[in-house]
C-alpha cells in the first residue's frame, strides 16, 4: 500500500528540482523544465477528466482559451483580475462543452471534444477583430519576463495541479469516479450525482489546462492562434498521462520528464524538421510493450520482487 | 450571374464529395467493423498521393495506373500494421485504441516530413479529361475524374458488401461480433480485412490527392479532420451515411466560401460546427445505429 512517504515524493521531488534550478539559474535547464511543468499539468487535467471515463481530444481549446482569455482581458480590467477571468472563462466553456457532450461516448466523445478544439481555432480567425486573427496576440509577459520567477509560478502550479489530482484521488471522490466510468447505470442508483460528477471534473480539467495556457502565453507575451490552439496540445496530455501511467499523480509527471526528455535528444539529433518522429515511436512502443504505463510497469517490477519464490515458481509453472 | 455562380460551387462540390466520400468510406468501414477511428487514415492517403507523384514524376507511371498501384502498397503497408501491432490493441483500452492510431500518425507525417521535406509538390500530369463545360459553368477535367473514380470505388465497395460472402462476414462482425465468433467467423481476421479495404481505399484516395491537390506530409491531416466531420454525419460505421455525408459536407463547405465574405478562410470550421451539431442533436449521426454509442 501506498505509505506516507510515497505520498509526500513527488511534491519534494517538484520543490527540490523547481528550487535547485532556480538557485544554479541555466538558462536551458530553467526552460525545458518550464516546458516540462506545463505539459505536467495539462497532462494531469487531462488524467482528472479521465477518470469519470472522459476520454479527450479538446485539451488544446481550454489551452488556447486560457492564454486568449488573459490576453483580451487584461487591457479592460487589469491583471489580477485578467487571471480570475480565465479561470471563468475556462470553468464556463468546460460546462458548456460537458453539457454538450454529456450524452457522448467512446470515440463519439473523443471526436467531438477534437471537433470543440478545432473550431475553436477558426472562431479566432474568422472574428480578427476581437481577436487578433491570423496575427496573434500578446498577453501580459509572465513575472517580468525572469525565466526564474516564471519557473517559480508554474512550479507553484504544478504543485496545485498535483494536489487537485491527490484530493480527487482519495475521499470519496475515487469511488464516485471510477464507477461513473465503469458503470455509470450502478453509479446513479447508488445515489452518485453522475451528472454533476462529470461536470465538476470537466471544469476542473478545463481551469487548470487554462491555466497552464495563460502561463505559456506569458512566457514570450505573443501567442498565435497555430501556436495553443494546435491538435499538439489535446494529444500530448494523453500520450503523457498514459505512458506515464492513468489514475496516479506521479504517472503524468513521470511521462512528461520522459517525453520532454526525449523530445529534445531527437531535437538535437534529427533537427527542427521532423523530430517530433519521436513521440509517434514512443507512443507506438509504450502501448505495444508497456499498456499500463510506466507506473504499471514499476508497480508489477515491485510486485514480483516482494512475492516470496515459492509463490515466483507457481507462476512460471502457470505460464509454462 | 447569381445563379451560375451557384451551380458552379456546388458541382466543384459535386467532385470534392467524391474524393471525401473515397476517404471517409474506408475509415467508417474500419470503425463500423473494429470500433476503432483510425486516426492514421489520412496519413494512408498523403503517402498515396506521394506514391502516385513519385510513380509519374520519376517513373513516368499514368496516374490512373499510379492510383491502383498506391492502392495495393498502402493495402501491404496496412497488413503490415494491423499484424505489426493494431490487432494488440484491439482488446485494451480505449485511450491507448486512440493514442495507438494516432501515434502511427504522428510518426509517419515525421517520417514524411524528414524525407521529402514539408513543401507542398505539383504533379504536373496532362488533365485526363477535357474540362467539362454546361452553359457558363465549366468543371476541371480531373475533377470529373476525381467525381467518376469516386463513384467507382463507392458503388465497387458497396457490392463487397452486399454482394459477396466476404462482405456478409464482414457486416455480421460489425453488428454482433459474439454472435459471429458463435457461428465460427474468425474475428480477428475479419478485422483485419477491414483494415486491408480500407488501406486500399486510401491509396487510392491519395492517387485522387495528387490530381488536385497539392502533395505534401500535412495533406492528410485537413482531408481526414473532413473524413471524421461525414463519418459523423452519416453515423461511424455507416457506408452509405458517408456518401450522403460527403455531399453535404463538401456543399456546405463551397457555399460557405463562395457566399460567405471571408469564408474560403473557415476550412473545415464548417466540419466541425457539423460534428458538434450533429452530435449533439443525434449523438449516432443521421444514419447511425444505437448500439455502437
Amino acid at each position: 500500500m501506498k505509505t506516507g512517504l510515497t505520498r509526500i515524493l513527488p511534491y519534494a521531488a517538484i520543490l527540490l528540482v523547481t528550487l535547485t534550478l532556480i538557485w544554479i539559474d541555466r538558462p536551458f535547464w530553467i526552460q525545458l523544465a518550464i516546458g516540462v511543468a506545463i505539459t505536467a499539468v495539462t497532462a494531469l487535467a487531462w488524467d482528472i477528466l479521465s477518470r469519470t471515463g472522459q476520454v479527450s481530444l479538446g485539451s488544446a481549446a481550454f489551452f488556447g482559451i486560457g492564454s486568449y482569455a488573459l490576453a483580451l482581458f487584461e487591457p479592460l480590467v487589469g491583471l489580477a483580475l485578467a487571471w480570475v477571468a480565465v479561470v471563468v472563462v475556462c470553468a464556463l466553456a468546460a460546462t458548456l462543452l460537458g453539457l454538450l457532450t454529456l450524452r457522448l461516448r467512446r470515440m463519439y466523445f473523443a471526436i467531438a471534444t477534437l471537433g470543440f478544439a478545432l473550431s475553436m481555432q477558426v472562431l479566432v480567425v474568422v472574428f480578427p477583430d476581437w481577436t487578433g486573427g491570423a496575427g496573434g496576440i500578446a498577453p501580459p509577459v509572465l513575472a517580468g519576463g525572469d525565466p526564474r520567477w516564471q519557473l517559480a509560478l508554474i512550479g507553484l502550479l504544478l504543485l496545485a495541479a498535483a494536489g487537485i489530482s491527490d484530493l480527487l484521488l482519495g475521499l470519496r471522490f475515487r469511488p464516485a469516479f471510477f464507477m461513473i466510468r465503469t458503470k455509470p447505470e450502478l453509479a446513479t442508483a447508488s445515489g452518485v450525482p453522475v451528472v454533476r460528477m462529470k461536470i465538476f471534473a470537466f471544469i476542473v480539467s478545463g481551469v487548470l489546462i487554462g491555466l497552464a495556457g495563460a502561463c505559456y502565453g506569458g512566457l514570450y507575451g505573443y501567442v498565435v492562434p497555430t501556436d495553443v490552439f494546435t491538435t499538439n496540445w489535446s494529444v500530448l496530455p494523453l500520450a503523457i498521462a498514459t505512458l506515464g501511467g492513468m489514475d496516479t499523480t506521479i504517472g503524468p509527471l513521470l511521462g512528461a520528464v520522459v517525453l520532454k526528455a526525449l523530445e529534445e535528444v531527437a531535437r538535437s539529433t534529427i533537427g527542427g524538421t521532423g523530430y517530433q518522429v519521436v513521440y509517434g515511436a514512443v507512443i507506438i512502443l509504450f502501448v505495444i510493450g508497456m499498456p499500463q504505463g510506466i507506473v504499471g510497469l514499476l508497480r508489477r517490477g515491485r510486485g514480483l520482487l516482494a512475492r516470496s519464490g515459492t509463490a515466483k515458481k507457481k507462476e512460471r509453472e502457470r505460464h509454462a | 450571374m447569381e445563379s451560375a455562380l451557384l451551380a458552379q460551387s456546388l458541382l466543384l462540390a459535386l467532385t470534392t464529395a467524391g474524393l471525401y466520400a473515397a476517404i471517409a468510406s474506408g475509415l467508417t468501414l474500419e470503425f463500423g467493423v473494429t470500433g476503432i477511428v483510425n486516426f492514421a487514415h489520412g496519413e494512408f492517403v498523403m503517402l498515396g498521393a506521394f506514391l502516385t507523384y513519385f510513380l509519374y514524376e520519376s517513373v513516368g507511371v499514368p496516374p490512373l495506373a499510379g492510383m491502383l498501384l498506391s492502392g495495393l502498397a498502402m493495402t501491404a503497408l496496412s497488413w503490415l500494421v494491423f499484424d505489426s501491432f493494431l490487432s494488440r490493441v484491439l482488446k485494451q483500452d480505449e485511450h491507448n485504441q486512440i493514442l495507438a492510431t494516432i501515434g502511427l500518425s504522428i510518426l509517419l507525417i515525421n517520417l514524411a516530413m524528414i524525407a521529402w521535406t514539408p513543401d507542398a509538390r505539383v504533379m504536373h500530369a496532362p488533365a485526363l479529361l477535357p474540362p467539362l463545360e454546361i452553359g457558363s459553368v465549366i468543371v476541371p477535367g480531373n475533377n470529373v475524374v476525381v467525381l467518376l473514380v469516386g463513384i467507382a470505388l463507392y458503388a465497387g465497395m458497396i457490392w463487397f458488401m452486399r454482394g459477396t460472402r466476404h462482405g456478409l462476414l464482414l457486416r455480421l462482425a460489425a453488428d454482433d461480433p459474439q454472435l459471429a465468433v458463435l457461428t465460427g467467423v474468425d474475428v480477428t481476421r475479419m478485422f483485419r480485412l477491414s483494415f486491408l479495404i480500407g488501406g486500399l481505399t486510401a491509396g487510392i484516395s491519395g492517387g485522387l490527392v495528387a490530381l488536385i491537390l497539392y502533395v505534401q506530409p500535412l495533406v492528410g491531416v485537413d482531408l481526414v479532420m473532413r473524413a471524421f466531420a461525414i463519418v459523423a454525419l452519416g453515423g461511424l460505421g455507416s457506408i452509405g451515411g458517408a456518401l450522403i455525408g460527403a455531399v453535404l459536407l463538401s456543399a456546405a463547405e463551397n457555399l460557405t466560401a463562395t457566399f460567405v465574405p471571408g469564408g474560403g478562410s473557415w476550412g473545415y470550421g464548417v466540419a466541425f460546427v457539423i460534428i458538434v451539431l450533429v452530435l449533439v442533436v443525434r449523438p449516432t449521426g443521421l444514419f447511425g445505429s444505437e448500439r455502437r454509442a
